[in-house]
């Protein structure tokens, strides 16, 4: 009993640390880079303490922190006490727990794969069942806070994260037709030898959908309307401060960790790159180069898809709540299922009667690719590409609102 | 037809540009690094910035010629009450949307109004930097200060500007705000010169009159 104690402390408490500490670097990261993109120089003074030593402002995060922890806690006299504390805790558990749903292969955890939480099968659906819960913990803060833009924040909150909910679960669909598993292991071990479901036309197609509901389901920028600072003030943690607002803001950058990290097992290869060889023999596992090598790919891929969210957010201006929804409900949805259409007629195409036959333990693409003859798979491949270009151009032009053109006086 | 999505990546590529254009070109940079970093670039302003720690920033420390902060009031060189434009009008006090301006009239001895304030406070921390105050005086007595380095520990007291620490030479807004201070003189030279040519002219009437006036006298008398 104490044994898998130990186990499981030994598989979570490195998950807690590492995530904990990239949320501080990439606070960091994101104010210096919008600050790059404004043409601003951004955070470069705090650094060590009691020395002149700056580091880039890389000290700032530990300030930061330091700072929260000592404002005072304000709870609104109105407001739900009890509700009002659960709300920023219950939006930092669902987005710590979906962490070690994450393939991350640890070289210490190799020896205790029986509490490995991530080998558990339907590790997919579970992810989505426990990221619902943000949805929750999202309104709780804005109901219990007993304010007019807290409420409101909540509302927009829920109206989009279940609109977002939904284009999400259905791109990752395509991923768990093509393996034939949810397990997220498995999945990522199906793509090895960038065998990356992201470079089909259906997969690719799916990857962005799923990235853009990914945007939304986060709250993050063009689609940050549960806190859209110029309309609702802060929306639901307008009445939140000191140490309930840090959860809050950790919980946010977690529950982005946990769903890039989703995206780059379900479509960027999990741990695979350079250095990352197929092991055809043993199960499909992957040999690494040097311990920790699939560890440190991981995290470089969800850093890069970090880095083009804060990017986007730097780019993109905010949606309005009816673009939001039409966005969610006439653009992503139809596109969606158009998409696992494609992806089931192309796997049918490819694979033939052999569908039955392909082995979950080795990279999937690959298999369908030895089969078939060339020109039928190039074929098939630019025609779902240009199916679902001239279907999504078309949703584009159906959605297009029935106003003539705006005519601009000064600018252009 | 458009690609789709084309605009977002145009957008991005814009960003990009921005992002990559602000580390290896200096113009780029919006803001300038305040530090006491012995290191650190120094910015491209009119002033400089403190280099050492400790050091006091210099009366004409600015961020760029175009920077406005508050109020302050000019006057013409020499002893600055003798050359105050002021003339304690009180419109500005008047049109302040939140009311920061306090004006008290100046009286000599005799309880005869001179044209200048006794007292001219502005409460910064009230002021919003509207330039209402500008836009009304008409005597361009009230001008745009570009100082920002106003924190202070006292919350009260300290952020009431008091009229001695609000007067500044013309010379200074010169330097401050060169192009914005030549139109101002030469509005006021070109202001001058009508009243002048006015009063001129209204002496010739005047004259014009006395002398008809006169040669009517003139030619009553004859009569």
């Amino acid at each position: 009993m104490i044994l898998v104690l130990i186990d499981i402390l030994i598989a979570t408490v490195p998950l807690m640390v590492i995530f904990a500490s990239l949320f501080a670097f990439t606070t960091w990261l994101e104010r210096k880079a919008l600050a790059r993109i404004q043409n601003r120089i951004g955070p470069n003074k705090v650094g060590i303490p009691c020395t002149r030593i700056s580091l880039f402002g890389l000290g700032q995060p530990a300030a930061d922190g330091i700072k929260m922890l000592f404002k005072e806690d304000i709870v609104p006299r109105g407001a739900d006490r009890l509700f009002h504390l659960l709300a920023p805790i219950l939006a930092l558990i669902p987005a710590m727990l979906v962490l070690c749903f994450l393939p991350l292969e640890f070289p210490w955890t190799k020896s205790l794969l029986p509490v490995q939480a991530f080998l558990l099968d339907g590790a997919v659906i579970f992810f989505f069942a426990i990221t619902g819960l943000n949805t929750l913990a999202v309104f709780m803060a804005g109901w219990a806070s007993r304010n007019k833009y807290s409420l409101l924040g909540g509302m927009r909150a829920v109206a989009q994260m279940v609109s977002y909910e939904i284009p999400l679960v259905l791109s990752a669909v395509i991923v768990v037709m093509m393996v034939g598993s949810l397990n997220a292991a498995v999945i990522a071990d199906a793509q090895t030898g960038f065998n990356w479901f992201v470079f089909s036309p259906w997969g690719f197609a799916a990857f962005i959908i799923f990235f853009i509901a990914a945007l939304a389901e986060t709250n993050r920028s063009p689609f940050d309307l549960p806190e859209a600072e110029s309309e609702i003030i802060a929306g639901y943690f307008t009445e939140y401060s000191g140490f309930k607002f840090a959860l809050f803001f950790l919980g946010e950058y977690i529950a982005m960790f946990a769903i890039s990290g989703l995206a780059v097992t379900l479509f960027l290869g999990g741990g695979d790159g350079p250095g990352v060889t197929m092991n055809l023999v043993d199960q499909g596992l992957a040999t690494e180069a040097f311990p920790g090598l699939t560890v440190i790919w991981f995290l470089m891929k969800i850093f890069a898809l970090i880095a083009v969210m804060i990017w986007l957010r730097g780019t993109l201006p905010r949606l309005r709540v009816d673009q939001l929804m039409g966005f969610a409900w006439k653009f992503m949805l139809p596109l969606s299922i158009l998409n696992i259409f494609i992806a089931g007629s192309a796997l049918h195409l490819m694979a033939g009667d052999r569908l039955a036959d392909l082995d979950e333990t080795q990279p999937v693409l690959r298999q369908l690719m030895e089969g078939a003859n060339l020109p039928v798979v190039a074929g098939l491949w630019i025609g779902a590409l240009l199916i679902l270009y001239v279907a999504a151009k078309g949703l584009n032009q159906l959605n297009r609102p029935n106003v003539r053109p705006r005519e601009y006086k000064y600018a252009e | 037809m458009s690609l789709l999505g084309g605009g977002i990546f145009k957008g991005m590529t814009v960003t990009l540009r921005n992002f990559i254009g602000s580390y290896f070109s200096k113009e780029r940079l919006t803001t300038n690094d305040y530090s006491w970093r012995p290191d650190g670039d120094l910015p491209q302003g009119i002033g400089d910035y403190p280099k050492e720690e400790g050091e006091q920033l210099s009366d004409t420390t600015t961020v760029t010629e175009y920077s406005r902060n508050f109020p302050m009031l000019l006057h013409d060189g020499g002893e600055p009450m003798d050359t105050v434009r002021c003339v304690a009008c009180q419109i500005c006090e008047r049109e302040c949307p939140p009311q920061c301006i306090y004006i008290e009239k100046d009286y000599d001895e005799n309880g005869k109004y001179i044209k200048r304030p006794a007292i001219f406070d502005i409460d910064v921390s009230v002021c919003m930097s509207c330039q209402i105050c500008v836009e009304v005086c008409p005597f361009d007595a009230i001008v745009m200060n570009s100082q920002f380095e106003l924190s202070t520990p006292d919350r009260f007291g300290g952020l009431l500007v008091r009229r001695d620490d609000l007067l500044k030479s013309n010379d200074y807004y010169h330097q401050i705000h060169p192009e914005e201070a030549a139109a101002r003189d030469q509005k006021m030279a070109v202001e001058k010169a009508a009243k002048e040519a006015k009063k001129k002219a209204a002496e010739e009437k005047a004259r014009a009159a006395a002398e008809q006036k006169a040669a009517e006298a003139a030619k009553g008398d004859a009569e």
